[in-house]
């Protein structure tokens, strides 16, 4: 509750601070202390100090899981603050607006991970949408940015309709919105139900870009400024993922035995399609886009069956993702050239940047002794363990293989590759940027070493 | 012979049966017939004699001109939609005031939130210049 309360009074603050200071500088700082302050609010109700009291009708519903990864995806926007804060600034005029645009959409995280409503789910989807859409287009000048936000804006509204209507057939059928009801109902009227959740499905599918739904990904991603980018692909992403799983858990797990081929038909379209379009990617900002459609095919796995495995995992994913890719789109944002070409060099110029950024791509292949490692490592456990064909696991690993191929691209263009223009240049980065981007790369590692680290909250 | 009035011979008692409206649906089925047939007549008979005064638009006897795709001032739009905005505000307030006794004083303490956050925005717009007419 804390979260979602704090989160939605700091984007009013936020606001309004654009209305009263014209410093940016302190807009600025304004912006990561109240994220800093919504990450300790948070991490109190972990520990029991809930602020608030209030009777919600059990329309949401706080769980330990749901309160570790508010934090992990507060911890991540804390961190994507300190790193790109000053790129923020570089987007528009508006800097106050998208930092409250920002806050209103981690408040819509803290609803997505925490819904026992059918109205909640659609609520906190709605809340995360709608700012990204205007985040999506905030580069009014740029043409590109605002083909992705009407087409991401009329793409989104679709899938809402889609899901708004399954939402609808599902409590004809049961004539509740409850999740806990719906795991219950009586059953009758079956081709509602299916059919119901087969929309919401198709819905969510779309929201977090598994083919075949994923069309819009791309194009938006790579049309959006790249500092929102990186947080649509990364905490954005999870959250849904978060709220994903929960509706899995409680309103298909019942049914799970139709729903597996369905499911299994998604994982293998997106694990194939994001990883083989990747490869064929001449910028690594769109190369990126596709990665992410094939990191959300792993991130599917967690949805197979109900359990320890897939929830743990979904955690860890989200983390070792999260953090990766935000310190990819970092250091991508101080380079001139988006293409493979504008990496070569890189190591000689800036060698502390290529070598966290080699950390990054490393984890998001899964190589050993980086969080992505273990977390594409539980995610096969939770599906190997809810009785998933052996050939699906055999199939992700395959594609795991390829997708080393183009994250490797990036490291033998900044090592082995020396830059041929003169006109392929860095911009100039801060010891502090440095110093956060090392400290990211340290918890990657830690996270691949001691991933246990990350669950103790959860079971107590 | 019954069939030819519509009268059938076992009358139906129950009035309000499906039954009892089939005039009307005969009714309505000759009426769209009739008026399809009537234009599909007028257009196969009629003769056609265009001149370019006829091919004009019909404004009410105004000559037209220009476009209506004009460029328009975008202060028209932000204007229209903050109204639409404090509209459908107002909408919450009838279930509010259906319920109102129900709800008691944590009801009205909700509300009162609801417009509190209302005001901020509207504070905030006036605050930003959103309904200043002149630049």
């Amino acid at each position: 509750m804390n979260a979602i309360i704090f989160s939605a009074i700091f984007g009013v603050v936020m606001m309004f601070s654009g209305v009263f200071f014209s410093s940016k500088q302190l807009i600025r700082n304004l912006a990561i202390g109240l994220m800093a302050a919504l990450l300790v609010l948070n991490a109190a109700e972990l520990q029991g100090y809930g602020l608030f009291d209030i009777n919600l009708n059990n329309m949401l519903h706080f769980t330990s899981f749901g309160l570790v990864f508010n934090c992990i995806a507060f911890a991540a926007t804390f961190i994507y603050l300190l790193l790109s804060a000053r790129d923020i600034e570089q987007v528009g005029v508006n800097l106050a607006e998208y930092f409250a645009l920002i806050f209103f959409i981690l408040c819509g995280v803290g609803i997505a991970t925490s819904f026992n409503s059918l109205l909640m789910l659609f609520l906190a989807i709605e809340i995360i949408s709608i700012p990204l859409y205007i985040l999506t287009g905030s580069d009014k000048r740029n043409l590109k940015s605002n083909e992705a936000s009407l087409k991401y804006f009329l793409m989104g509204a679709f899938s809402t309709g889609i899901m708004l209507m399954g939402i609808a057939l599902i409590y004809g059928a049961t004539g509740t919105f409850s999740l806990d009801a719906i795991a219950t109902a009586t059953k009758g009227f079956e081709t509602l139900l299916t059919g119901g959740l087969l929309l919401l499905l198709i819905a969510m599918s779309f929201k977090v870009s598994a083919a075949p739904f994923h069309f819009w990904t791309p194009d938006v991603y790579d049309g959006a400024p790249t500092v929102f980018t990186s947080f649509m692909a990364t905490i954005v992403k999870a959250a849904i993922f978060a709220a994903f799983i929960k509706l899995f858990e409680k309103a298909y797990l019942p049914s799970v035995a139709s729903w597996k081929a369905a499911l299994t038909f998604i994982i293998v379209a997106t694990l194939f399609i994001g990883n083989i379009t990747a490869v064929f990617q001449q910028s690594v900002k769109r190369m990126l886009a596709y990665s992410s459609i094939a990191q959300a095919g792993f991130m599917l796995f967690a949805l197979f069956g109900y359990s320890d495995f897939g929830k743990e995992g979904i955690l860890l994913y989200a983390a070792a993702y999260s953090a990766a890719t935000i310190g990819i789109f970092a250091i991508l944002l101080k380079m001139s050239d988006y293409t493979f070409d504008g990496y070569n060099g890189l190591a000689k110029r800036e060698p502390v940047l290529a070598f966290v950024n080699t950390i990054f791509l490393l984890s998001l292949a899964g190589i050993p002794l980086t969080a992505g490692f273990f977390a594409k490592y539980y995610m096969l456990v939770a599906a190997v363990k809810s009785g998933a064909s052996l050939w699906l696991v055999i199939f992700a690993v395959l594609c795991a293989a390829v997708s080393v191929y183009y994250y490797f691209r990036v490291i033998q263009a900044m090592y082995f590759k020396t830059a041929t223009t003169e006109d392929v240049t860095t911009a100039p980065v801060t010891i502090n940027f440095k110093v956060i981007l090392i400290v990211l790369a340290a918890i990657i590692v830690l996270l691949g070493l001691f991933p246990h680290w990350l669950f103790t909250k959860v079971y107590f | 012979m019954n069939w030819i009035f519509l009268q059938v011979k076992n009358p139906i008692t129950d009035v309000s049966s499906a039954g009892s409206y089939l005039p009307i649906a005969i009714q309505l089925i000759f009426a769209v017939l009739f008026i399809a047939a009537m234009m599909g007549l007028t257009h196969w008979l009629g003769p056609k004699r265009n001149t370019a005064d006829k091919l004009e638009n019909f404004a009410s006897g105004i000559e037209s001109h220009g476009d209506a795709r004009q460029p328009m001032a975008i202060k028209y739009f932000l204007v229209a939609i903050l109204f639409v905005l404090f509209d459908v505000e107002v909408i919450f307030f009838y279930p509010y005031a259906v319920n109102f006794r129900q709800l008691g004083w944590e009801g009205f303490f909700a509300v009162l939130m609801f417009v509190g956050f209302f005001l901020a925005g509207f504070f905030y717009i006036i605050k930003k210049g959103a309904l200043n007419w002149e630049d």
